[in-house]
């Protein structure tokens, strides 16, 4: 099972060096990584191929970390619950590959880009329209949120 | 412009207005600066001869006042030599504050003398690890160091501090008052809503034979009036951790001491047969749980953890009540005051006295009757004699287990143990920090002849400080724990468990200006333990114990609570007599 871990952390180094500690010794199997920098924090996407309960207790034990700020986690959902969609365009994309991935999902927020990788938010009427929803195209992975730390709606982290 | 202070200054100041008044550590060249300022500055600290014994000192006066305990090293082996103590206090949860120099910010990563990268070499065993790149930061991070080390499930912090930034000068601004100088924590996660209380007084209610389960966590959340509060409004036995001892009183008629690999019978059957395992600030470790499809397979469970990662971690449980144990135990205990009339007191009763007749049936025990001295005859000699408010401290290995099987304890924060590591090395080091926050109690370090070598240097720091911490070695001449093993689960292939080649411990004590003594008779015991606690000086005792004696209970490795081995096999002899006795009474 593919999930999307998202983490927004206090803009220091020591945070990042210990999450990507911490995977190593949870034993995460990292299928993408990316990190991006925006003015207030650092924010890291990776997708995992783990069981539930792995994710389930990664969350817990990352949103109780000092200098955590929030967690998400995403579940791959090859289906109509799909609200968010994670694209790997590959390290060489530039800012262009956002807007022309934006044009295929119709009114999708942009939530995180860096080095051509991207997650909108997908607006529920739109969620059956992208016919790369269904595709077999190992770059666009649809993804439904399963749990976060956040009240309110994700913003946009990092740069596109 | 207000005052230019120097980063050693600010420093200072901030760990005052932490309420430190007590540091464990030893200087280098790093750090010179900040021991320039020390010099007169109103904080004590405590020279020890090496720097693990700072950490694990600094872990001992942090179990022991439920403060941060705050140790200081120089940067490179000096703080590489802090590892150990601080892992030990991750994996115990306890508040530490580390902080370690480190060469000045122009040489960092340039392989200076006695650079080493601290930050980097500690992220897995602290909770967080500050690197400070100016003296202006030093307020706000001492401040924030001290918080995250008691908030939320409590744990080390470290604060690296490269040379140059001691030096600077700079206007420090202190954040308001910091709170870490208070035993109690602040803002407390409670994830918990008051329908989760409900369901959780109504499983204890329905419950027949239900057990409270309890570690250390409940400890750190200084909810002792609350867990006896519970269990005697409910009826409800107790069994804690090793972490847990102390929070519960062992003499009380609803203790069932400890449970586990080396728990007693009574207690790990009553695990096995219960209804409702109640679990407060207690993480379902595999030496309590033994292996897991086989653990307390009947009951229902509801889980008290102020961390929400520990939730489901091992064990799967029905309710998870998230939150601050004593603050969740005091809801819990008006929501099941509300439903008291429902509670099934005849059942209970019955239960009770079930475990009653099987603490009868296989009690602790030794034999009291033995020529030799007998380590446990010792602990409970030392704890018949001792006050109800000393405190104890043990190294890890087989009279660890032996003291918190016979040790009687009355009080939290009297129990001092690495328990989670196991670190050999720490109880004598953790006594010396105990017995600083606490100068007029009894400390006692039990540790065996192994644990003991490791960190006998610091009695050169008791004799200088005149630290009354009393050492009683169980000296068995063998890592005792390990032999055990060898012997139970390998077949007597005995390989390099042998320390026969060790020093004579009373009169290295003499020679550290400490009073020693020997005892290898069981008639001499308890005449030295009285002795021992008669004044206020340190003292070491080596007794020459049992060296064949080993831990029951056990629970083999990879077997469930059930499959325990309760005690010694026989001599083959002795079984046959019994054997034929029993044809005897069948004619």
């Amino acid at each position: 099972m593919k999930w999307l871990l998202a983490l927004e952390t206090e803009k220091d180094l020591i945070i990042t060096c210990r999450l990507i500690n911490i995977f190593r010794r949870k034993g995460a199997k990292i299928a993408s990584l990316s990190l991006a920098t925006g003015t207030e924090s650092h924010c890291m996407m990776a997708v995992l191929e783990t069981l539930e309960a792995d994710v389930d207790h990664l969350f817990h034990f990352l949103r109780r970390m000092d200098g955590v700020q929030h967690v998400s986690y995403y579940r791959h959902e090859p289906s109509a619950n799909a609200s968010f969609v994670f694209v790997d365009a590959g390290a060489e994309s530039d800012a262009m590959s956002a807007t022309r991935f934006a044009e295929l999902f119709p009114g999708a927020r942009l939530i995180f880009a860096s080095s051509g990788k991207f997650l909108f938010e997908v607006p529920a009427t739109n969620i059956a329209r992208p016919p790369l929803w269904e595709s077999d195209r190992p770059e666009v992975l649809p993804f439904a949120c399963i749990r976060t730390t956040r009240p309110e709606p994700q913003p946009q982290l990092g740069a596109a | 412009m207000g005052k230019l202070v120097s980063g050693s200054e600010i420093l200072l100041e901030s760990l005052k207005r932490a309420k430190v008044d007590m540091v464990f550590g030893l200087p280098g060249g790093a750090v010179l600066p900040l021991y320039d300022a020390l010099y007169g500055a109103g904080i004590r600290h405590l020279l020890v001869r090496h720097e693990q014994s700072a950490a694990f000192a600094a872990d001992g006066y942090a179990r022991a006042t439920g403060k941060p305990g705050v140790c200081l090293a120089t940067s490179g082996p000096g703080a590489t030599n802090l590892i150990t103590g601080l892992t030990s206090a991750m994996m115990d949860s306890i508040p530490v504050v580390a902080l370690t120099g480190q060469v000045p910010a122009s040489l960092i990563g340039k392989d200076g003398f006695q650079e080493a990268d601290t930050i980097g070499i500690t992220l897995p065993c602290t909770k967080q690890s500050f690197a400070i790149h100016a003296a202006a930061e030093l307020p706000a991070v001492i401040d924030r160091a001290f918080k995250t080390a008691i908030s939320g499930r409590p744990g080390p912090v470290l604060v690296d501090l490269p040379k140059s930034v001691l030096m600077e000068m700079a206007e420090p601004e202190y954040p308001d008052a910091t709170e870490s100088g208070q035993t109690s924590r602040p803002n407390q996660p409670r994830e918990w809503v008051a329908r989760d209380i409900d369901r959780a007084a109504e499983m204890i209610v329905a419950s027949q034979q239900a057990l409270l389960y309890v570690g250390g966590g409940a400890i750190a959340a200084e909810a002792w009036q609350e867990v006896r509060e519970l269990a005697e409004l409910t009826h409800i036995p107790v069994t804690t951790t090793l972490m847990g001892l102390g929070v519960f009183p062992s003499r009380h008629p609803l203790s069932l001491g400890m449970l586990g690999m080396h728990g007693s019978y009574a207690t790990n059957t009553a695990v096995c047969e219960c209804d409702l395992l109640v679990a407060i600030g207690a993480r379902f470790d595999d030496r309590v749980t033994g292996r897991l499809n086989g653990f307390s397979k009947n009951s229902k469970k509801i889980q008290v953890d102020v961390d929400p990662s520990e939730v489901n971690k091992n064990v799967s449980v029905d309710l998870a009540l998230v939150g601050d144990a004593r603050d969740t135990l005091q809801a819990l205990i008006e929501a099941v005051k509300e439903r008291q009339g429902a509670l099934a007191s005849e059942s209970r009763g019955r239960w009770i006295s079930r475990i009653e007749a099987w603490r009868a049936k296989h009690p602790l025990a030794y034999d009291r009757y033995a020529h030799t001295v007998k380590p446990e005859f010792v602990i409970e000699t030392v704890s018949r004699h001792s006050d109800e408010d000393a405190i104890i401290a043990v190294d890890v290995g087989q009279h660890q287990m032996w003291a918190a099987q016979f040790f009687d304890f009355y009080q939290p924060r009297t129990w001092l143990s690495s328990s989670g590591l196991g670190a050999m090395g720490y109880g004598f080091p953790a006594a010396m920090g105990a017995q600083l926050a606490f100068p007029d109690r009894q400390v006692i370090a039990f540790v065996g002849d192994g644990g003991f070598q490791m960190t006998l240097n610091d009695l050169a720091t008791i004799a200088q400080y005149h630290v009354p911490v009393k050492i009683v070695i169980l000296n068995n001449h063998a890592l005792g724990m390990v032999r055990q093993w060898q012997e139970i689960f390998f077949e007597k292939r005995y390989c390099d468990i042998d320390l026969n080649f060790a020093p004579d411990f009373a009169k290295l004590a003499e020679a550290y200006g400490i009073r020693g003594a020997r005892v290898e008779h069981r008639e001499d015991v308890v005449e030295s333990v009285r002795s021992m606690l008669a004044d206020r000086e340190p003292c070491v005792i080596d007794f020459w114990v049992d060296p064949a004696e080993n831990v029951y209970p056990i629970v083999p490795p990879g077997a469930s609570l059930a499959e325990m081995i309760v005690e010694p096999p026989r001599p083959a002899m002795e079984l046959e007599e019994e054997e034929a006795l029993d044809d005897l009474w069948a004619v």
